[in-house]
């Protein structure tokens, strides 16, 4: 059997060849990253007291609380009218809330869409700009505002919940808007189309069924959110939970709470099929 | 089967479509009249119109909040960092507890399918179903006001997202490197960290980013309900009245968003 | 009179990159069928788009009808765009709409934004349709989704739908690239036949020399912006062709 070459003398040459995992500069960067961002959470967990020490003994506690508190959860309280009418108000809140947000964000996400934007100068900017105000402002945030504003009850909950799926559904939208095909738009403002028809003609058949998945899904976060803005006045079901926590009901609490969580789960449920009808009917 | 020897006329063609478009716009006018009665029974019957006042009113009060309270500033320092490191650790404590969630949750990794996939399911739809508010309301009253509330429900509500995806990345792995690896010899775990690793973890990390974006919107107002932060300045602010001092904590949210963003933005182009 | 003139036309796509067309002139009589030929990047398809300004040119003249394109305003561009016909080389029809909807499409510039959304019509819009899809051969189509139709359909459908604006001037971007080489020639004869009785000048961007010398009786050729050739069909001889292409080494 002929003999196997070493690899050195593969080449014949005598150069000396030299490999590293570690690799100057970029190697100490990222490892300084790296470094920054631990140390970052260790100040932090000192910074904030948190007892590191303390929380298996807390968790012990939680699970003593809701034993003895919160168990077994006051569920003739929710079957009541009064409740059940705060559930239809939840829903109705979410709805109108989402339907009037989607409306609008139909729109910003055209305006906010850069290759479809009417006026890229002036229009397409002030649309991101208030797409990401919407956005970054908690729908909890909005809650609080429009309650000072209008006082309590319903509307500040509905307009809240706009606010919240303008800034949500608008940005999906536009990103939606911005990975469409041009030749169909171009087509139409070839043949001396208006801004409004380049969009009817050029945009919206192409973006028709993503944007009713995005506004299921839209609808679906906006009921989450609108269970607990009651919590600070907009009526709903979250008001019964402030009220109960306030007055230390922890059984009616605890049966508020499940129904919540029952209820978003089914409305996630339902959400999923639908969006799946939908991206399968395309 | 023929029904129809002779083409369509004009006037068919015509009758077709003005019927069409008749059904269409009866169709929405039902649906404007279901949302036109929804409105009013909620909104217009349910608010109070009076105390509202006219629409001038109603500008005077938003009128309060144009401002900025250069006042609060300083004492603001210290929740805007409170709340910037409760979204930083909530995250990456999210990211730790979502680690079991993962494996169960992703069909191509779960130990025992019919229990443990389940499960991992069950744990994920149950922490996006609940919003934050509830959770910090759960953990408030486990372990005591403060920040380590907000931490620990910013990781409860991060979990259902995070392991969702990261189980849907490790579902959609390619399966050739596993091959390879396989065929000249490795073990689960040599197969684990050189093949299915290098695929997953840049996934995760953009998944990571992108919810950690999300916490920090979410741990300003975790405050509200005692969870620390922001949360509980915005609330004092609003109790005592003082309208621009609450659109000087706003401006501050707003800030930590967009450091949130910068950060995010670089962090992804370094990624690639 | 020519029906579009153009004058040393040049265009760039940014303030400092290299210039696309090199000051290029030639005219577009009433009864021509003129192509346009050149290697890729020779400037054609930009040459065709600055004429109707989906690509702004940077200097030069424009005239169509005696219109000068370059000085009008936004509003009254779209007027005008209303008056020249486009085929595209990937058809662009509105994939998700019915095929009558998107020849009725190419009435958008003249009928109101309003009514347009909701897709009224009037009827001599509609009997124009029906008798523009019987001239293609679409009459058995037309409520068929636009992209369930083969490609040679396709771009009938977008022959149709320019001739249903009514245009002076019919521009195609290599309206049979996409196309095999039969259904290329049927589509080719098509558009000269229709627009020979409905009187209406074709500028076509090709990059078939075989179709150009077919179906065209006048040609320009482009090579690298610059126009290289400008005469009739049958001046094109084999010289004139290697000068145009400059025989790209491999």
């Amino acid at each position: 059997m002929p003999e196997k070459p070493q690899i050195s003398t593969l080449q014949g040459d005598n150069v000396h060849r030299e490999w590293s995992r570690f690799k100057y500069p970029q190697s100490l960067i990222n490892y300084g990253i790296l470094l920054a961002i631990l140390l970052f959470f260790a100040y932090s967990v000192h910074y904030l007291n948190i007892p590191l020490e303390r929380i298996l003994g807390m968790f012990g506690r939680l699970g003593d609380v809701l034993a003895n508190r919160y168990y077994p959860p006051d569920l003739v309280y929710i079957v009541d009218k009064g409740y059940l009418g705060a559930i239809i108000e939840t829903i109705q809140m979410a709805y109108l809330g989402a339907l009037f947000g989607l409306l609008m964000a139909i729109f910003l996400g055209w305006f906010a869409a850069y290759n479809v934007s009417p006026s890229r100068r002036y229009i397409y900017p002030v649309a991101r700009l208030v797409a990401m105000g919407c956005r970054s402002v908690h729908e909890m945030i909005w809650a609080i505002l429009f309650v000072t504003i209008l006082g309590f009850g319903l509307l500040p909950g509905v307009l809240a919940l706009t606010m919240f799926s303008i800034g949500f559904a608008g940005k999906l939208f536009a990103e939606e808007v911005e990975s469409i095909d041009m030749g169909e738009v171009e087509a139409i403002r070839a043949m001396g189309g208006t801004h409004l028809q380049i969009f009817v003609f050029g945009v919206f058949p192409q973006v028709r069924v993503a944007f009713t998945g995005i506004a299921i899904y839209t609808w679906d976060v906006a009921f989450r959110a609108a269970t607990v803005v009651g919590f600070v006045g907009a009526g709903g079901m979250g008001w019964y939970l402030k009220r109960n926590i306030m007055q230390i009901e922890t059984e009616r609490t605890a049966a508020i709470l499940l129904s919540i969580i029952v209820l978003v789960v089914i409305s996630e449920f339902v959400s999923a099929w639908a969006r799946s009808r939908v991206s399968r009917a395309k | 089967m023929q029904d129809q020897t002779s083409p369509l006329t004009l006037d068919d063609i015509v009758r077709l479509r003005r019927k069409k478009q008749r059904t269409h716009f009866g169709f929405y006018l039902i649906l404007i009249g279901l949302v036109l009665w929804s409105v009013q029974a909620t909104v217009i019957d349910d608010t109070d119109w009076e105390r509202i006042g006219s629409l001038t009113d109603v500008g005077e009060s938003v009128a309060h909040f144009i401002g900025i309270d250069f006042g609060l500033i300083p004492s603001l320092l210290g929740p805007t960092i409170e709340t910037f490191m409760i979204a930083c650790i909530g995250t990456l404590l999210g990211l730790v507890i979502c680690i079991p969630a993962i494996w169960f949750g992703a069909l191509n990794v779960t130990p025992y399918k019919p229990v443990t996939y389940p499960i991992a399911r069950i744990a994920m739809t149950l922490s996006r179903s609940i919003h934050e508010i509830v959770w910090a309301l759960i953990f408030v009253s486990a372990v005591g006001l403060g920040a380590f509330a907000g931490i620990l429900a910013i990781a409860a509500r991060s979990l259902g997202f995070i392991a969702k995806m990261s189980a849907e990345a490790i579902e959609n792995i390619d399966h050739k490197p596993v091959e390879a690896i396989r065929a000249m010899g490795g073990n689960n775990l040599q197969v684990m960290l050189y093949a299915i690793l290098p695929q997953v973890l840049p996934v995760i990390l953009g998944i990571v980013i992108f919810e950690w974006e999300i916490n920090i919107r979410r741990s300003s107002v975790l405050g509200l309900v005692g969870a620390g932060g922001l949360g509980l300045v915005f609330f004092r602010q609003m109790n005592t009245f003082n309208y621009p001092g609450v659109t000087t904590v706003i401006l501050a949210i707003l800030g930590l968003i967009l450091i949130g963003e910068v950060v995010s933005h670089y962090a992804r182009k370094a990624m690639i | 009179m020519a029906i579009l003139e153009v004058e040393n036309l040049r265009s760039k796509y940014s303030a400092s990159g290299p210039e696309i067309l090199k000051g290029i002139s030639f005219e577009v009589e009433e009864n021509d069928f003129f192509a346009i030929i050149g290697p890729s990047g020779a400037g054609k398809s930009t040459l065709i788009r600055c004429i109707n300004r989906l690509i702004e040119p940077t200097s030069g003249d424009i005239r169509l009808d005696g219109t000068d394109m370059l000085s009008l305003n936004a509003k009254s561009l779209r007027r005008m765009r209303r008056h020249i016909g486009m085929i595209f080389q990937e058809f662009n029809l509105i994939n998700r709409m019915s095929v009558m909807d998107n020849v009725l499409s190419g009435r958008l510039g003249y009928v109101g934004s309003l009514r347009s959304i909701f897709r009224v019509f009037s009827n001599s819009d509609i009997q124009r349709a029906l008798e523009l899809l019987e001239r293609v051969g679409l009459q058995d189509h037309i409520d068929k989704r636009a992209d369930q139709l083969s490609g040679g359909q396709r771009q009938r459908v977008g022959i149709a739908r320019a001739l249903m604006q009514e245009p002076n001037l019919l521009l195609l971007d290599e309206p049979t690239s996409a196309l095999d080489p039969k259904i290329s020639r049927e589509v080719m004869e098509l558009i000269r036949t229709m627009a020979t009785e409905l009187k209406v000048p074709v500028l076509c961007n090709i990059h078939d020399v075989q179709l150009a010398k077919e179906f065209c009786n006048k040609i320009i050729g482009l090579q690298d912006g610059n126009k290289m050739f400008d005469g009739p069909t049958e001046t094109l001889n084999q010289n004139s062709l290697d000068e145009i292409y400059e025989m790209e080494v491999l």
